[in-house]
Order: structure tokens, then sequence, then C-alpha cells
């Protein structure tokens, strides 16, 4: 019951905010891209005569195609949505601090796990919308630019894979939450978040990337599109350990530090 | 059952003492306020009572219940507002009491009545985020009554409101504790306003409390006090009290006589007769303010 009353003051807060909007709209930039490089493939005369690059986007081997447009929505909602909700946890989570009603919120009859939890069903909602509302736009995008080879079946199986690697990179979020409460702001988690896909980045050119967290969302992610990829047992097993270690740090970080706000 | 106890409660930061050794004792129904300059260890005391932050040692009691985390219970009887009035500016006035409603289980009537008691009417459909300090200030106190706690610990509650505000509060926290036995726990800066409204005053300077006041013994000060400068300071106090003087007191090589305005003469008379010169004899009064200052200077 008191869970539910914190969850309905954690959507409150998100009324008349500015910040799921803008999340939205560079969201939705990611079909758009994605769209412009399938017409300069499908069109690639008249995107030369644009100016466009049109040689470079043959080059790499895509095909105008919806089952290679959802291949494409899949890796940017999953490994875009990984920088997307990093910026969901900071606000979410980063804004009681921004704002100073962190300590409002401290000595209230309510144990301070359930606001911990609440915000990670917010920001777990507000993510699905995003990703729903995105594949709406691509579905709608696709069908403008008269792509060949379209199902429902396709399109359902589409959506699913976007949802899912959006799934896959939720893993990772709880942990941006713990350095948002640590470092009660939002640049820390901001900065925290693109050191590691920086990091991800490098560990994936190493042997390590199997056993890097952000290196093996994004492995993850990719086998969403690829079912042939596989991982070792011991790469899930990192990254569980990183989901639920992230929730009980930040629940314990929340419980137990000090307010000198 | 006291509203508040503290025990022996410190709090450190790394060689800083913040608070050392605090005992308090607060009433039910009383006013308590906490006095101190910037930096005395006020607004760390009051973040120990609520659970914000943990006593580096000691312990705490507020309503009878050990304050320790995941305790949260009691915090359904107290209203709090601590340093700077926050509130969430997306929402509106009302939105942001709906928060403190259903986080504390209030009726849906609580935030009308609030929004009235705080007379913040016309600011109810506002974002919190374009109020005037004065009126955030007001939402703040608006969200530490809202449902109607036991116990209020307000930090600096008259910051940023107007004079008619600052009375204003001054009338509700009293109605609050004569009418429905609120016990408020207050730190405050307006010393003249605290004199007023508070029954018992604690004042704290680097982390200890040097002195705890009640309204009685802030009167007789305000009542005055003869200023009295002798050659033998030490024996001119002993030979006072001898005499039937019930309140003396030895500060800054000067004796100060309490109740004695009517007395003067006599002052003199035994002094003088017990040979000791005198080098000034005044009558003088001592307001919370010139109070304060003189405790908190001499411990620098």
């Amino acid at each position: 019951m008191i869970f539910a009353q914190v969850l309905a003051t954690e959507f409150l807060k998100l009324r008349r905010s500015k910040v799921t909007w803008l999340s939205l709209t560079v969201l939705s930039f990611g079909p758009l891209g994605i769209a412009l490089f399938m017409w300069i493939v499908k069109e690639p005369g008249r995107a030369a005569q644009l100016g466009l690059l049109g040689t470079k986007a043959n080059l790499s081997g895509l095909s105008a195609t919806w089952p290679a447009y959802f291949s494409m929505l899949t890796l940017v909602v999953g490994i875009g949505g990984m920088l997307m909700l990093s910026f969901i946890i900071a606000y979410v989570f980063g804004r009681e601090y921004a704002d100073g009603t962190a300590k409002n919120l401290l000595a209230m009859p309510v144990g301070r796990q359930w606001f911990v939890l609440a915000k990670f069903v917010v920001a777990a909602v507000w993510w699905l919308a995003l990703v729903l509302a995105v594949v709406a736009e691509a579905l709608a995008i696709g069908g403008v630019l008269a792509l060949p080879g379209f199902s429902a079946g396709l399109a359902l199986g589409g959506a699913r894979d976007a949802l899912l690697a959006a799934g896959v990179a939720y893993l990772l979020a709880p942990v941006v939450a713990w350095i948002t409460t640590l470092g009660r702001g939002y640049l820390p988690p901001l900065g925290f978040a693109l050191a590691m896909l920086a990091l991800g980045n490098v560990f994936a050119k190493t042997g390590w990337a199997l056993w890097f967290p952000w290196s093996i969302v994004p492995l993850s992610i990719g086998m969403v599109g690829q079912p042939v990829q596989t991982l070792p047992l011991g790469s899930y097993v990192v990254v569980a350990f990183t989901f639920l270690a992230g929730i009980v740090a930040t629940i314990l970080q929340t419980r137990y530090a000090d307010n000198t706000q | 059952m006291s509203a508040i106890a503290t025990h022996e409660i410190s709090k450190r930061y790394g060689d800083l003492v913040a608070v050392d050794g605090l005992d308090l004792d607060v009433r039910r129904g009383e006013i308590y306020a906490f006095l101190g300059r910037n930096g005395a260890g006020k607004t760390t005391t009051i973040r120990m009572l609520l659970g914000l932050i943990r006593p580096s040692g000691g312990h705490v009691e507020v309503l009878g219940q050990r304050v320790r985390p995941g305790a949260t219970d009691v915090f359904a009887r107290v209203g709090y507002l601590v340093e700077t009035a926050t509130a969430y500016p997306n929402l509106t006035v009302r939105e942001n009491l709906d928060i403190q409603r259903r986080l504390t289980g209030a009726p849906r009537a609580a935030v009308a009545e609030a929004i009235e008691l705080m007379r913040l009417d016309a600011q109810a459909d506002r974002r919190a985020g374009v109020l005037s300090l004065g009126y955030k200030q007001r939402l703040a106190l608006a969200r530490a009554l809202l449902h109607r706690p036991e116990l209020l610990i307000l930090d600096e509650p008259a910051n940023g409101l107007d004079p008619a505000g600052i009375v204003e509060v001054r009338e509700l926290l009293q109605s609050l504790t004569s009418e429905y036995g609120v016990t408020v726990f207050m730190s405050s800066h307006i010393l003249a306003e605290v004199a007023h409204l508070a029954d018992r005053i604690g004042i704290v300077d680097e982390g200890h409390l040097l002195e705890e006041l009640d309204r009685e013994e802030l009167h007789a000060r305000e009542r005055g006090h003869v200023r009295v400068g002798a050659s033998e300071p030490q024996r001119a106090a002993a030979l006072l009290t001898e005499a039937g003087f019930a309140h003396v007191e030895l500060a800054d090589g000067h004796l100060r006589v309490f109740d004695a305005a009517e007395r003067v003469p006599e002052i003199a008379r035994v002094l003088v007769g017990a040979g000791i010169a005198l080098t000034e004899l005044a009558p003088a009064h001592e307001d919370l303010e010139s109070y304060f200052l003189r405790l908190t200077a001499g411990v620098q």
C-alpha cells in the first residue's frame, strides 16, 4: 500500500518535466538516422546528387529492407539506450539532490528502500514508453520509405527485439543510480556512464570483453539482432550480479549515508 | 516522557567536531529554542534528531523512540523543516503538498487545510519554482504541518518571511502549542522573536550546550540587574550572596546582581563597609541578544 503511494508521488514528480520530452526528442532521432541510411542505400543516385554519403553507406553492406531496418533499430535502442538510460536514472535520482528535496524524503514514515525501488520503476516505465514511442515512429517512417519485405509478424518480431535490447540495456541502470546517490547530483552519473561506455569499448577489443559488464551488455544487445552468437554463462552471472549489486548498493547508500544537504 | 532526548550525541567530520557530547531534553508541549552562531552545531543537531545524519557517538530518542536507520514509524508524528525551504520546482504548491500527504498518510482534506493555514490560497496552483523566498518558506512550513504532527522540528522557521509573516508564524506556533499540545523545537537567529516565543532556550556553541534558560530566567535577565565594578570581585560576590542577594554572577571582571534594582544603596553599603572599592555601580538590563553575544563571545 505504501509502495503504491510512493510510486504515485514519483510519477507525479514527472509532471510538467521538460526532461521527459527532451529524452523523447533525442531518442526519436534514432529511427530518423536509420531511415536516412535506408534511403541512401535505396536511392544511391539521388543521395549522391544531394552530396550524402551514398558510397560509404553502400560499402557498409546494408540492404534497404525491413529486416535490416529492424536490426539497426535494435542496436540503436540498445546501445543508444545505455546512454539514454543513464540520463533518465541521473535525472530521476539526481534531481532530489539538485532540487534539495532529498532531505524532505528521509525523515518520513516510509522506508527509504521504497523510494529507491519506486524510482527504478519510474525509470523503467519512462524507458519503456520511450522505446514504444520510438518503435511506433520507426514503423511509420519505414512505411513512408516503402521498404520491401514488410509483414505483421516481422513488425512484431522487430518490436520484440527492440524491447528485449532495451531490457538488456536496463541491467546497467542500477549501478548508475548508485553513483548518483553517492555523488549527489547529475554530473557524477553522467561522467561515470560515459567513462564506462568508453571502457566497454576498450575491453571489447581485448579478451576481457566477456567479463566486463559494459562490454557484455553491448554484446548481448548485438546477440538480440544476431541470435547465433553466444556468451558464456559467466558473462550472464557478471551482468546479473552488476544489476542486483547496483540495486542493493543504492538502497544501502540511501539508508545509511549521511545527508548534509 | 520527553519529546526529544539526546544522550551524549556527537558528530565528527574527520578532525572537525561539529557536535560534542550534547544532552538535550525537550519536554512535551513546550517551545524549545535552540540558539547558536553559524557553525555552532545547530543544524547538525537537527539533522541527527531527524536521522538525516548518524551521530558519531551517543543516541537520539524522539517521542520515545530511538532514531536509527529503518525506524521510520515515529516520523508520522514529526513535521520538520531543515535549513533552506525546498520543493519540486515543476510542481504546484498543491502538488508538492499532495506528495507530503501521500507519504504521511494524511487525509485528502489536509492539503487544503495546510494551504489555508499558511495563507497560500493565491499561490496554490503556481509552480513552486516561481515562488518568492517567503512563499517557499510558507510552503515548507505547510509541508511540515500538513499531517498534524505532535512534534515540529524547525530550522530557522522565520527565514525569508516579512515582519507580518514572522508574527503570523509566531502566533501559529503558540496556538499549536497551547491548543493542540504540539511540541516545537526550533533554531533561530531572530533572538527578539525567540524571547517572545520560547518556553526554554538552549544556547549552543562549538557543539556544546553552554546554557539553558527557561522563560522565568530569561525574564529575570530582562527585568534587569545591577552592574558592579569592585576591587575584589570574588570577595564582593561572596559578601553580596551572604547579604541575601540571591542571584549574583561574576563575568568579565564585573558582578551582575539580579533582581536588585531597588537595593542599590544596600549593595554599596555592604561592599564599602567591607573595605571594597567600587569602580562602577549602575542599574542595567540584558536582553537575550546581549546575553547571547556575551555568552558566545566568552567561549571564543
